[in-house]
């Protein structure tokens, strides 16, 4: 009576934890970023509440909408949402989370580009010129910078002998030491953690590879494809592209998590606890990267997705020498 | 200086002015018109440092457009067209450039009288089609994003890259140029600095020196030092914004906030000198307003803060491979078509145009005191950014030089209540732009009938138009500011 009483317990904490983490981390995200970037040009920056109040703001205003706009644009932007809450809950982008079912990494890979076709489609209805070479811009990137994202999830895959997130993510005390503890293991997390992490600024459009700042049309990317949503639907837009970020940064500070685990022993709350200040660590290191980076030219980037892809490349045959595939 | 006048019969213009302007050393001012029954042609010769204005009587409204021989000249016909209503035939691409389909047809601003009828054309505009498997259009503006004037730009686009840009102009049309007709000289000076904000102590200096020559007077030693140092420190604050701005474009926060900082000691500078961060109300017809004297020390060592606050600031931007990446070969203008387009100030000088006004008119200290002609081969983004970067140092370098010969004397002379009778002045400025132009005329009574103002954004809209072709979309911005143009200047 008692351990299920427990159990119970356990569970909706894990729950509620889970739940609230989705709601506060993106929009604290954006607000590290931001401040991160304005101290580095000597501003004070926005409020720490800042990305909140502007969500509730965009809720209170009236919408406008095209009138050669179908009902796709409002349409995408619910979907997109709804994708990439779908995605939190599969992902292992938290060390604490409820229960969840296994999740391929191939079917995480693809949900990704699911929320993606959301938002693309979202662009192409605004029937905006913005809109549709946004849109365009936005295929581009996600095409190069799938090879990178999938090629790192794959190096873990390989590593761990498994295609289910679940089971890569599941700390190496877990599964019993060997091959996936020691130097050679941290090795493998470090890479494929830094590959995730560059390739989340392409697939989030952030810099080098686009200026989230920028009041600049012809130069944006992710921002010209959500020039004509307002009110509520950009809201929605705003928050789904927030948690994605989180989720790409959760992802790649749980690889880090992981390759200190795999050197030291360190219990679940530390996990817990690293892994929301590996999330605000990430935040912090993109403000200052953003704060010195120079925007790359378009006909660079993929020069610059080159060395994600290699760095991922590196993980996986570094894995497949360590681990050994049992897939 | 004084303006020569030369006339020429209208049948006879083009074939005396052609021979003239292929020469070096001549260049095209400005074409304007007076009242509508003449067109005038300035020509300023930089070998013998004159400026000549051609008359050519008009008996009707039309005339044969210079442009096809002189490509300069087809900005100067369509501001013509819609200001005089005088109508240049074989123009290349005639449109109207500042009244845009909201002005009524028969709306024709400086003529002197009343047209008796509309010259039965309707105001419409309709933007050069570019027609081709996968070209697109990207319409940009009037209103844009960020705090800038407005201006419409209508991109063809072969996927990234852009084919064709026609801009279109006059949304901040406010007709300057009658107005300071209507007003008595003494307050003309105002309207002539906030004709333009950012450039108000050139429009300043401009309007005074041309004012000066039609009375024929000089001004004191001393007041052409103050007058320099105010335009130099105009020319440091605009320099660091645009240096500034550009980097904001590639998406360097950390200088572009560095930039904006030190505008700010730039600002200050002109403030201590002026009395008002962008230099309003202190050049004048005659000299300056008072005397700053006592703030000269303070602001010679802000000069001198400033210039070794700079130097690791622009080496750290210039020395960036990225920087580099992205201005090097991008918003090109070859030599060639920046002289015949006319290209002045920094983005001619980046293409190899040896032209500074502050070398051959006078204005301030110059001629007299000669600066090093600041000039690159490349015409991209990052000879505009050099060239902008060597004025910089040579203008903080100046400021300290002037305020350290300062001469004692009179800071302004007494000029007669009235403007002469038929008489005509000009200033010619270096303007942190470029050549910045002011002509006046006046009738037999001593008022002013008409008063032309040459920005150094007319030469250098078309110079955008040519450098962002065949570059990435997403270029045009880092090129729209390596030009760094005026709507204001523009549409007056």
């Amino acid at each position: 009576m008692n351990d299920i009483n427990t159990d119970v317990l356990r569970s909706c904490s894990h729950w509620i934890l889970f739940v609230s983490s989705i709601a506060i981390l993106p929009p604290v995200c954006l607000t590290l970023i931001r401040k991160t970037k304005a101290r580095l040009q000597s501003r004070i920056g926005p409020p720490l509440l800042q990305p909140f109040y502007d969500l509730i703001k965009l809720c209170r205003k009236s919408e406008t909408v095209s009138s050669t706009m179908s009902g796709m644009f409002r349409l995408a932007s619910v979907a997109g949402l709804a994708t990439i809450i779908l995605l939190a809950w599969l992902t292992p982008w938290l060390s604490y989370k409820p229960w969840s079912p296994s999740a391929d990494l191939f079917l995480i890979i693809y949900l990704f580009a699911l929320a993606r076709v959301f938002s693309l489609l979202g662009a192409l209805d605004s029937g905006s010129a913005f809109g549709a070479f946004g849109a365009s811009r936005e295929v581009t990137l996600g095409l190069l910078v799938e090879p990178a994202l999938m090629l790192g999830l794959v190096a873990l895959g390989l590593f761990c002998g498994s295609s289910d997130l679940r089971m890569i993510f599941s700390y190496p005390q877990t599964i019993g030491g060997g091959a996936a503890a020691g130097a050679g293991a941290a090795g493998i997390w470090l890479l494929v953690g830094i590959a995730i992490l560059l390739a989340s600024l392409i697939e989030l459009s952030r810099m080098p590879v686009d200026d989230p700042t920028t009041h600049l049309e012809l130069t944006m990317v992710h921002e010209a494809m959500v020039l004509e949503a307002s009110g509520r639907n950009l809201a929605l837009i705003e928050f789904a592209h927030a948690l994605r970020m989180s989720i790409f940064f959760g992802l790649s500070a749980q690889c880090f998590v992981h390759a200190l685990a795999s050197v030291c022993r360190i219990n679940t709350l530390t996990q817990g606890i690293l892994s929301v200040v590996g999330i605000f660590g990430i935040a912090i290191f993109v403000g200052v990267l953003e704060s010195l980076a120079v925007k790359l030219q378009w006909r660079k980037v993929p020069e610059f997705v080159a060395y994600v892809v290699s760095m991922s490349l590196l993980a996986a045959f570094v894995a497949a020498g360590n681990g050994g595939i049992k897939l | 200086m004084k303006l020569e006048r030369d006339s020429v019969k209208l049948e006879e213009r083009i074939d005396t002015l052609r021979p003239l302007l292929h020469q070096t050393g001549n260049r095209l001012g400005l074409i304007s018109s007076i009242d509508g029954k003449q067109l005038i042609s300035l020509l300023l010769n930089t070998a013998e440092n004159r400026a000549v204005c051609w008359e050519s009587p008009l008996q009707t409204n039309r005339y044969h457009s210079l442009a096809p021989v002189i490509s300069q000249a087809h900005w100067f016909e369509r501001t013509l067209w819609d200001m005089f209503g005088l109508e240049p035939e074989n123009h290349p691409r005639l449109k109207h450039n500042l009244l845009h389909e909201a002005y009524s047809i028969d709306l024709i601003p400086l003529l002197a009288e009343e047209p008796v009828s509309s010259n039965g054309k309707s105001r419409e505009y309709s933007p050069m089609a570019v027609k081709g498997d996968g070209i697109y259009e990207i319409p940009v503006g009037p209103i844009h994003a960020g705090i800038i004037e407005p201006g419409h730009f209508r991109f063809s686009c072969l996927g990234e890259v852009i084919f064709n840009l026609e801009i279109r102009l006059g949304y901040v049309h406010r007709g300057v140029e009658k107005r300071m007709c209507e007003l008595p000289w003494g307050k003309m000076r105002f309207l002539a600095e906030a004709a333009a904000s950012d450039s108000a102590a050139a429009y300043a200096l401009a309007h005074s020196i041309a004012v000066e020559s039609c009375f024929d007077v000089a001004v004191s030693y001393k007041a052409d030092f103050l007058r320099t140092i105010s335009l130099e420190v105009e020319r440091i604050a605009m320099h660091i914004n645009d240096l500034g701005g550009m980097a904001g474009d590639i998406g360097f926060l950390a200088i572009s906030s560095t930039m904006g900082r030190l505008r700010g000691v730039a600002l200050s500078m002109a403030e201590q000198l002026t009395g008002s961060r962008l230099q309003r109300g202190f050049i004048c017809p005659g000299g300056v307003v008072f005397d700053p004297s006592e703030k000269l020390p303070s602001i010679k060592a802000s000069a001198n803060w400033l210039r070794k606050e700079l130097k690791p600031v622009i080496s750290f931007f210039m020395s960036n491979e990225v920087v580099r990446d992205r201005m090097e070969n991008v918003g090109k203008v070859s030599p060639r078509l920046a002289a015949d387009f006319g290209l002045v100030g920094p983005a001619g000088r980046a293409s190899d145009q040896k032209y500074d006004a502050r070398h051959h008119f006078v204005h301030g200290v110059y001629p007299r005191v000669r600066v090093p002609i600041a000039m690159e081969v490349g015409g991209d983004v990052l000879s505009r950014a050099k060239v902008r970067i060597a004025e910089l140092e040579s203008s903080l370098f100046l400021v300290e030089q002037l305020i350290d010969g300062l001469p004692e004397g009179e800071t302004c002379i007494r000029l007669p209540d009235a403007l002469p009778n038929n008489a005509s002045g000009i200033g010619i400025v270096e303007s942190h732009r470029g050549e910045l132009i002011h002509l006046i005329f006046t009738d037999s009574q001593g008022q002013c009938c008409r008063y032309a103002i040459k920005d150094a954004s007319v030469n250098n809209w078309t110079g955008l138009a040519i450098a962002v072709r065949n570059n990435l979309v997403s270029d045009f911005p880092l090129c729209n500011k390596s030009f760094g143009l005026s709507y204001s200047g523009h549409d007056l």
